[in-house]
């Protein structure tokens, strides 16, 4: 069994320098949740975002200022729906993962300003980039100071506290499940089940420690459902059923599949 | 006296028997679950029985992707 931890710690975030300090608007990291501010979705967008932000002078200044505002609003909202994994969640360091958020998803959605197609409002394509980037700043605060035990099946865990017996319902199918696992997955795809499914290990945090991504690590369970699924469907403990259109994905696994490195590219925002 | 305790076969708790075995297809990514989630959120706000399978069955396996959708749907709504 392993340990994994991060190459290059990084430290507490209330410690981290926040870079976009002095780049807050006045009075917005104390904006509240649910406090009237555009991109309401029923409301029309007051200005041409896309066209402000690409422009130049007091007009691009005022929509940079607008946008950093909307993303401090969505960072707040997703922190505060996480508050209770904090190990801190004083006033104090949630500011502060809200506003390294946003400063964060400020950035990233710059940088695909160009592939806003229109779909939906700026202001909630912008939120998007705001609660992805708090989200994964608020699991990998819970997570900075324990290890992630990159565990086969078999390894127990280092903290367990539940008694197998205690599963005795259901049991017959759970031992169907462990012994495919053993049997129809690569060492690599148990791995990340375990991790994921049975250790409860947040997929940004796995992807983090194993330098890979959220899309790679779910690709993976992906084709760890599938082959489970396949498995147990002829053992008989799941019921059959007709073939469905895989909507041109990666489909099920080959049976002799080596998933032994973290497959991916990233070709989205999410990491 | 007691004979020595025999290893036992370990048992996936219930939970995460049905997590593994959850049906994931129709296959849709992370990444294109990003793309989509706004138009996604903003079509349940005003519908809330809108259904749109791929992106449906990605945010039943992937608890990180439904969280953020769930919120940004909140977001919506507040
Ligand atoms: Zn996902």
């Amino acid at each position: 069994m392993t340990a994994l931890s991060r190459d290059e710690p990084r430290a507490a975030a209330p410690s981290r320098p926040h870079r976009g300090a002095a780049a807050l608007p006045p009075g917005a990291a104390a904006l509240p949740p649910g406090a009237p501010v555009c991109g309401r979705h029923d409301e029309p967008d007051p200005m041409d975002w896309v066209a402000a932000l690409h422009g130049a002078g007091a007009e691009h200044a005022e929509a940079l200022r607008r946008l950093h505002a909307l993303m401090v609003r969505a960072a707040a909202h997703q922190v505060w729906r996480m508050r209770s994994a904090l190990p801190d969640p004083s006033p104090g360091t949630v500011e502060i993962i809200v506003n390294q958020a946003a400063d964060e998803a400020m950035t990233a959605l710059l940088g695909k300003l160009d592939s806003f197609e229109g779909r939906s409002r700026f202001t909630t394509w912008a939120f998007k980039f705001a609660i992805l980037q708090a989200a994964t700043e608020v699991r990998r605060v819970q997570w900075q100071h324990r290890e992630v035990q990159w565990r086969d099946l078999d390894e127990p865990r280092a903290s367990a506290h539940d008694d197998p017996e205690s599963h005795a319902e259901g049991a017959d199918l759970s031992r169907a499940v462990a012994a495919a696992m053993r049997e129809v997955l690569t060492p690599y795809q148990r791995r990340v089940a375990v991790a994921l499914l049975v250790d409860g290990v947040p997929i940004d945090v796995l992807a983090d420690r194993l330098g890979t991504t959220r899309g790679a690590l779910y690709k993976t369970l992906h084709h760890v459902r599938v082959r489970l699924r396949v498995e147990l469907t002829a053992r008989g403990y799941l019921p059959t059923r007709p073939a469905r259109s895989r909507g041109g994905g990666p489909g099920p696994a080959p049976a002799n599949a080596d998933y032994s490195e973290a497959p991916t590219t990233h070709t989205g925002g999410v990491r | 006296m007691s004979a020595p305790r025999q290893p036992r076969e370990p048992v996936l708790p219930p939970d995460a028997v049905d997590t593994l075995l959850r049906d994931t297809t129709p296959w849709l990514s992370c990444e294109e679950c990003f793309e989509r989630m706004d138009t996604y959120a903003e079509a349940t706000v005003a519908d809330p029985a809108h259904v749109d399978e791929a992106m449906d069955t990605h945010l039943r396996g992937c608890a990180a992707c439904d969280e953020e959708a769930r919120s940004l749907i909140d977001l919506l709504r507040a």
